[in-house]
């Protein structure tokens, strides 16, 4: 089974192959907090758990890393996001459990003592 | 016959009216989320994946009723995580009460007895705990990855049927399930006492071919048919006939996303129970200005093609009982024989 990818510890910035929302919504999809970095050099810390690319003015909303908010970020404040937390679902997919189960009961007859 | 005669005319009578006043969208089944914090980790459970500040924040029971009241639906479905830690769960459900809702209370069962013996719940016919049970022990306990949990959540059955609360169970099955041990467990919930049992396929979502989506539909149709085929009169499903023999394969039918809409803490969920494609503000606004012909089968949206999930077919199988005479022949017959 090819291994599940993470995006912690990626620190991107917008490119010409990776606009600012498509940045914002692999961060909508990362069940981690992130850094979203804005123009002025400040920075929110905390779980982005929605966002909205089609409203007039697009905008995201997030926790921040001690529960507050939700703030709500328009993207032509944010320069970039960075994924500086935990993910919280990596390896944690029913697949992953189910592939670990299998590799264990394997084991199990592997080490099992010849009649 | 499983549902009491109350909650089946309360449910008759508020599809009847939507009906009647022409509303196309309407909501049968609030899941109502208080908090994702859980005692369970259960593998591929995204219920409980997010980082510690959101894992310990949850919704206020004003927050709760204030979406119950804006929503409408006459039944209110509370999961989670697991909401026996919601540390207001007495206080809602209290409320619910008030407001003549019909409450299933969708929990793993593990602090049940404890919450029992301490008095947060009274007993009414609008209250019914709905206990996750994926099967006998060996395969509850795998499921929720935990050895115990299957004695434990039997233990918080007994100890509602024995306080006089209504008991049903919620049973996930997956691919490669054995049918007759599925067979097994509903004699034993049968034995328990509970009132109902409520079954669903797992959702599962990959990109695959055609052929393979088709064989999944066909091998899930195939599992739940020698399980459901020959059933005993002793079997009792607290769930629409219709969507039974859906599942089975007997009839074909489109996902009703709205028709369990989800409200919790980042506001009423897009598009659907599973779905996590991002929040509305309010409930107007969920129905007004979701995309709703991007979901569905007949969409072509590669992670509903698989789903034959209950929170997205139910609400599709309780509306055809009430669009025809056939379908309402229909769930009266299999209601009445007990036959899927």
């Amino acid at each position: 089974m090819e291994a599940e990818k993470s995006l912690e510890g990626w620190a991107p910035e917008p490119a010409a192959g990776l606009p600012l929302a498509r940045l914002v919504d692999l961060a909508f999809d990362y069940r981690g907090n992130t850094t979203v970095v804005k123009r002025d050099g400040t920075a929110l810390h905390g779980y982005v758990f929605n966002r909205d690319a089609d409203a007039p003015a697009p905008y995201l909303e997030m926790f921040d890393a001690e529960g507050g908010g939700p703030h709500r970020v328009p993207y032509s404040d944010v320069r970039t996001v960075h994924f500086t937390g935990k993910d919280t679902a990596a390896g944690k997919s029913y697949a992953a459990w189910l592939a670990r189960k299998q590799a264990e009961k394997a084991a199990q007859v592997a080490d099992a003592p010849l009649p | 016959m499983s549902v009491p005669l109350s909650q089946m005319w309360t449910v008759a009578s508020y599809v009847l009216t939507q009906r009647f006043r022409g509303r196309a969208r309407y909501p049968l089944v609030l899941m109502l989320e208080p908090l994702f914090r859980c005692n369970l980790a259960c593998a591929g459970c995204g219920k409980i994946q997010y980082p510690g500040q959101i894992l310990r924040k949850h919704l206020t029971v004003e927050q709760c009723l204030g979406a119950v009241d804006e929503c409408g639906a006459p039944i209110v479905s509370i999961p989670g995580g697991e909401p026996l830690m919601y540390p207001e769960i007495g206080r809602l459900v209290a409320e619910l009460v008030a407001r003549k809702k019909y409450i299933y209370l969708c929990t793993n069962a593990i602090l049940l007895k404890e919450r029992l013996e301490a008095g947060v719940f009274t007993p009414s016919k609008y209250l019914s705990f709905s206990i996750h049970m994926d099967g006998l022990r060996e395969e509850h306990d795998e499921a929720v990855c935990k050895d115990g949990v299957f004695d434990e959540a039997v233990q918080g059955i007994r100890e509602a049927l024995r306080r006089g609360f209504r008991v049903t169970t919620n049973t996930t099955l997956f691919e490669g399930a054995d049918p007759e041990r599925v067979r097994q467990f509903f004699d034993a919930m049968m034995d328990l006492g509970v009132e109902g049992m409520m079954l669903s396929p797992g959702y599962s979502y990959s990109k695959a071919p055609d052929q393979e989506h088709f064989l999944r539909k066909q091998r899930a149709n195939e599992l739940f048919h020698r399980i459901l085929s020959s059933p005993k009169r002793r079997w009792r499903f607290n769930q629409s006939p219709l969507f039974l023999q859906f599942l089975m394969g007997k009839r074909d039918y489109e996902c009703t996303p709205w028709g369990n809409p989800t409200y919790n803490l980042f506001g009423w969920q897009r598009p659907c129970y599973l779905l996590q494609e991002g929040y509305a503000e309010s409930f107007q606004d969920l129905i007004d200005s979701t995309h709703w012909e991007r979901y569905g089968k007949r969409s072509g949206n590669d992670k509903c093609r698989d789903c034959m999930v209950h929170c997205g077919f139910e609400a599709t199988a309780v509306q055809e009982t009430f669009a025809s005479w056939r379908g309402f022949r229909d769930t009266v017959v299999a209601t009445v024989t007990g036959r899927a």
